[in-house]
């Protein structure tokens, strides 16, 4: 092949991968646009795009349901009860797996990080058994039990990585420097990984207040969380009030990472944990 | 001169592999020494039991007179310049050299006079407030210094101080790192693979092979007096000359090589001997000149390969007989020292380091 040719397929494969990457964009996108576009659709029923004219009724209908209003206070009390927990156990849960190599380490490790894989739905009707078993009926109790066992492996995976990504020299640096083992971790180890933290906290988050799957099996007459909530609603009555509380909450994800940016300083966060010296 | 550290019959075992066999020396308080060795020797594992981040499997560690062998890290005062620096990154370079001083105990109202007094020693005044990655390498490893030496370490390990940093830095750094080390009047122990570094920063070298301690010395007497072929070879450029004794005589010994070369060797017990002569002792002058002045060794031969390093010139020079010898000259303009060009060797007896033929059979480092 001579060099023009080379060349040739080089380009013919750059524009190609362009040409893919904007489909894949559009096929993401494409959905958040319509959904936001139908959330301000003045019609009350599913017409063709675009609509002739734009209302908030949908909004005025979302605020006015009393049980989006209990809903969304019961996912967000999940959510942030899920969050500290995960935190909290994750972080402890990749310390131990990082730290050394004793027996079982391979099986609890695929523990952990499981009900990645296991279907929700098989989650949500084992854990429906198992806690009505040992006696948990309470709905908000089954809900927090469910949404932290399907939360925690993102917080385990993410601080795992920032452990495996640190240089465990610092440590000893540490150490040699007079801290002991809790004075190493305290000071070097958890400020390096608080990224990893971070960002599993904001995943945790995040799934925890968009469950439905495992939430349907674990809610009660009284304890719903909003997407159940909506979902139920859907196949009662079908309008657009689902597109009215898709775009606030694309809204409330927006301002959880622009608040998460400002004040914590997000970027600056994860560089530390990358930062090599 | 009391011990500040004193090794014991260390022994330590990694699974079937013996990492450090059976070691024992002493450092003087004060003293800088060279722990060389090529990677995987167990230098560096010597390092982590002085530290305290491994435990032996036999032997104790004495530093300055106690018996430190069980204790962890934290309960020693060893300073350690980490070979990557291992700086904090998430803190400043002032709270990096108060880390040590704050968990050591000191007085909170000196911490920061005497971080001050730190960066002045490095010379890094004003530098305080930056983070590591806001500065050089070179600026780096002052910190990391600076930090291992602000808690007055008993003794200060150093782990291949000089290698991350570039040929030109490097020498600079060298200097400035002995002046340190004498300044704090610190005693020290340079690790290192690269014999360069521990001939200039250690005041004695101990030379490592598979796990044990091959020869101890000054830095001149390990290179110019190696023990074995190993130390020979790892210590710098050689040329070896298997000969035989024929005829001994006060003070020398007659020899004849393999290739046929007469040769006069200092006196050695064995017949068949390893002769080691440094490129840098073997002198070259034109073929048709006179035997040179106190050259006891002479010969004609002819330029193979020239190699240009810049001051010096390394010279391939094949022997009759078909010996080929390494010379170090420096590269004086004019002097026509050109490939296929006749040329006359000497070397004076002193020059020719002799072993018995026996140490051949010692295993090759792998550099």
């Amino acid at each position: 092949m001579n060099g023009t040719a080379k060349r040739r397929s080089d380009q013919v494969l750059g524009g190609a991968m362009i040409a893919m990457l904007a489909l894949v964009l559009a096929f993401l996108v494409t959905p958040l646009l319509v959904t936001c576009l139908l959330a301000f659709d003045a019609r009350s029923f599913l017409g063709p795009l675009p609509p002739p004219a734009l209302s908030l009724r949908w909004f005025e209908k979302l605020v006015s349901l009393d049980y989006v209003a209990t809903g969304l206070a019961t996912s967000l009390k999940i959510a942030v009860l899920t969050t500290v927990i995960d935190v909290l156990v994750g972080t402890a849960a990749a310390v131990a797996l990082d730290r050394g190599s004793f027996r079982g380490r391979g099986l609890l490790m695929a523990a952990f990080l499981s009900p990645l894989i296991v279907p929700a739905v098989v989650i949500g009707f084992a854990l429906l058994l198992f806690l009505s078993r040992i006696g948990i009926v309470d709905g908000f109790t089954r809900l927090l039990c469910g949404h932290v066992v399907i939360t925690l492996p993102y917080v385990v995976r993410t601080v795992l990585a920032s452990l495996t990504g640190r240089d465990r020299r610092l440590t000893e640096a540490a150490l040699v420097l007079g801290a002991t083992e809790s004075q190493a971790f305290w000071t070097i180890t958890l400020p390096l990984i608080r990224s990893g933290m971070v960002t599993g906290a904001v995943f945790a988050f995040a799934v925890s207040l968009d469950d439905v799957a495992v939430s349907m099996f674990l809610t009660d007459p009284t304890t719903y969380t909003l997407p159940v909530a909506l979902v139920s609603n859907m196949r009662a009555s079908f309008d657009l009030t689902i597109a009215a509380a898709a775009v606030l909450l694309m809204a409330v994800s927006a301002l959880l990472i622009l608040v998460l940016e400002r004040f914590v300083g997000f970027d600056r966060l994860l560089g530390q944990g990358l930062f090599r010296s | 001169m009391n011990n500040a550290v004193e090794f014991h019959g260390i022994s330590r075992r990694f699974g079937g592999v013996t990492a450090v066999d059976d070691v024992s020396f002493s450092i003087a308080a004060g003293e800088t020494v060279a722990l060389l060795g090529p990677s995987g020797c167990g230098k560096t594992t010597i390092l982590r039991v002085i530290a305290g981040f491994e435990r032996p499997d036999a032997g104790t560690v004495s530093i300055g007179g106690r018996n430190v062998t069980a204790l962890k890290p934290y309960e020693r005062n060893v300073g350690l310049l980490f070979q990557h620096y291992a700086l904090f990154p998430h803190m400043t370079v002032a709270e990096n050299i108060a880390y040590g001083l704050r968990h050591r105990g000191a007085d909170k109202r000196e911490i920061p006079d005497r971080v001050e007094a730190m960066l002045a020693l490095v010379r890094l005044q004003g530098f305080g407030a930056r983070r590591p990655h806001q500065l050089s390498g070179g600026q780096q490893q002052r910190v990391a210094l600076a930090r291992a030496l602000a808690t007055r370490p008993s003794l200060i390990l150093l782990d291949e101080p000089l290698s991350a940093l570039d040929a030109k830095l490097r020498q600079e750094l060298r200097a400035e790192l002995k002046q340190v080390l004498a300044a704090v009047n610190s005693t020290a122990m340079v690790v290192t693979h690269d014999q360069e570094e521990a001939m200039s920063l250690g005041e004695r070298v101990f030379l490592m092979q598979s796990g044990r301690i091959v020869q101890v010395g000054t830095p001149s007497d390990v290179y110019g007096r190696p023990d074995t072929r190993f130390a020979a070879d790892f210590m710098g450029r050689t040329n070896w000359i298997e000969a035989q004794v024929t005829r001994r005589e006060t003070g020398f010994a007659r020899a004849t090589s393999r290739s046929g070369l007469s040769l006069m060797v200092p006196d050695c017990s064995s017949d068949a001997i390893d002769i080691c002569v440094r490129p840098e002792n073997i002198v070259l002058s034109a073929a048709d000149a006179a035997d040179p002045d106190g050259m006891a060794n002479s010969a004609k031969g002819r330029i193979l390969n020239v190699a240009l390093l810049g001051a010096t010139r390394q010279i391939l020079v094949e022997m009759p007989g078909g010996q080929q010898l390494l010379v170090m000259q420096a590269n004086r303009v004019g002097d026509g020292l050109d490939p296929g060009k006749a040329v006359r060797i000497g070397f004076p007896v002193a020059a020719c380091i002799t072993m018995p033929a026996s140490n051949r059979a010692a295993p090759n480092a792998s550099i």
